[in-house]
């Protein structure tokens, strides 16, 4: 792993089995506070990572390293071939490359209120990869009917239930072709049932082999949908592997004790 | 009462004339000033460090300076000569570029933070980010201070009579100085601004409601 960084701005294409993402010894500092520590994990094509643990472990800010929202203070972080190096200044140009294979959604939608649905999910796909209006909006049309919200094209954000909006958000997101989807806590802000129409739209995604790292409280989405779950606290990777293994028999104590706690929320 | 009502009617021709003045000088110094602060307002969020100081010297310096002393540098300080009406209309629009651009920014800041987080992840440009999502969202969160800032510009045009421009301040200040009636004219004259200002203000307070119930 040591010397692997260069080899991975090889094309993906002459090396199918590279990782979809990979991270390696990440580290994120705010001032003297270290929020990530050494992180390393990887995520293949097509596979689905779960990421769970308590509040503050540090979830969100690995998701939002990947995808350079934040900036790691140490580490390497690659996705699909683009590697991005920890204090070297990424140009405008890397840092797009990045981002056009990179979709997230996010547990407040962070919709643009003051576009229609339509608007939403088509004007990205002008600014970002050019496409004309024509195509764009088909693009959206197509994929608000694929999330369910076919009859939503023209409705403004507002106007939609939080469980439509976090659907609109997905399309936004999908319209742009990643080649990744990041989740942070996409259910968090909803009612129970009300997330369930985001899960199963996500279930779709994964299903049809989209490679997706999801920070959740969903357990029984990270049971039943991801391929890989990883547990982190502190700022750390507390335990990773299949989620049924771990679920059914936790190796580190603090993985216990989270999982406890949440299970008898649920 | 009547002597009012006389003047008016006596000398109608000028004062209407001058309220035209004035309501032409307001709007050209919109057309300039309120793109201006809108620059000035987007420069102070540029990456490049220059540019955000350049507008905050510029924006402090245009709203330190009174507008009488902006006038009055532009009429007889630029190298070039130009009229009275355009001279306070370059001042004015300075001005309002400085004071709206405080304004706006306050706008643009009030877009919320998770918006831009979304156009950054979706790999929008910053100036898509900016004209796209920002500004449009930030001018109508400025709409109605905007408004209320323009009704007082509207009324600072009066200091155009300075520099000679024959707006409706120097049109009744003119009459009154040759038949003396100088109350009756000022009166007239704020009578004429009032007409102006204050539905003005009504449809400001309206345009606020408006957008307070849509948000
Ligand atoms: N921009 C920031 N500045 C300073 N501290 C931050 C910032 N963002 C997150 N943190 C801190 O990092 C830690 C991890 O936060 P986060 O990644 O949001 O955790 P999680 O998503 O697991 O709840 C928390 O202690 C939080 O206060
Ligand atoms: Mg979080």
């Amino acid at each position: 792993m040591g010397h692997g960084i260069s080899e991975a701005i090889v094309d993906p294409i002459q090396r199918p089995d590279s990782p979809a993402i990979r991270l390696h010894n990440v580290d994120k500092r705010f001032g003297e506070h270290t929020v990530l520590d050494q992180v390393s994990l990887s995520v293949d094509p097509g596979q689905v990572l779960a990421l769970i643990g308590p509040s503050g472990a540090g979830k969100s800010t690995l998701l939002r390293c990947i995808n350079l929202l934040e900036r790691p203070t140490g580490g390497t972080i690659t996705v699909d071939g683009v590697t991005i190096e920890a204090g070297h200044t990424v140009s405008a140009n890397e840092l797009a490359k990045l981002r056009s294979r990179v979709g997230m959604v996010f547990q407040s939608f962070n919709l643009f209120p003051h576009m229609t649905a339509l608007k939403n999910i088509a004007l990205p796909q002008q600014r970002v990869l050019g496409r004309s209006k024509k195509e764009a909006e088909d693009r959206a049309h197509a994929l608000l009917k694929r999330v369910g919200l076919a009859d939503k094209a023209q409705q403004y954000p507002t106007r939609c239930s939080g469980g439509q909006q976090q659907r609109i958000a997905i399309a936004r997101a999908l319209a742009l072709d990643p080649k990744v989807m990041l989740f942070d806590e996409p259910t968090s802000a909803l009612d129970p049932e009300v997330g369930l129409e985001v899960l199963r739209v996500m279930r779709e995604l994964a299903d049809e082999g989209m490679t997706m790292a999801v920070v959740t409280h969903e357990m029984q989405f990270a049971r039943n949908v991801s391929d890989h779950l990883v547990v982190m606290s502190q700022g750390r990777i507390l335990e990773e592997g299949d989620p049924r293994q771990i679920f059914a028999n936790p190796q580190q104590q603090r993985t216990r004790e989270f999982l406890r706690a949440v299970l008898e929320r649920e | 009462m009547t002597g009012i009502m006389d003047d008016f009617m006596t000398y109608q021709q000028e004062l209407v004339n001058g309220l035209g003045v004035s309501i032409s000088l307001a709007l050209l110094t919109f057309a300039l000033g309120l793109p201006g602060g809108l620059l000035l307002a987007v420069a102070s969020f540029n990456r490049a460090k220059a540019v955000r100081i350049l507008a905050v010297v510029f924006v402090e310096v245009g709203r330190g300076t009174p507008a009488l002393v902006m006038l009055q540098l532009v009429y007889y300080g630029l190298p070039v000569t130009l009229t009275a009406f355009l001279s306070a209309a370059i001042a004015l629009s300075l001005t309002t570029a400085a004071y709206t651009s405080e304004i706006i920014r306050g706008g643009l800041r009030g877009v919320p933070a998770g918006e831009i987080e979304a156009a950054d992840a979706l790999g929008l440009r910053a100036f898509h980010t900016m004209r796209d999502v920002v500004v449009p969202q930030g001018l109508r969160i400025a709409l109605p201070p905007l408004l209320g800032f323009c009704i007082i510009m509207f009324q600072a045009t009066t200091l155009a009579f300075t520099i000679a421009v024959p707006e409706l301040m120097a049109q009744a200040k003119s009459i009154a100085s040759s038949n003396f009636h100088y109350f009756n004219l000022f009166l007239i004259a704020g009578l004429l601004y009032a007409l102006i200002t204050i539905p003005a203000s009504i449809f400001t307070d309206r345009v606020a409601d408006k957008l307070a119930r849509h948000t």
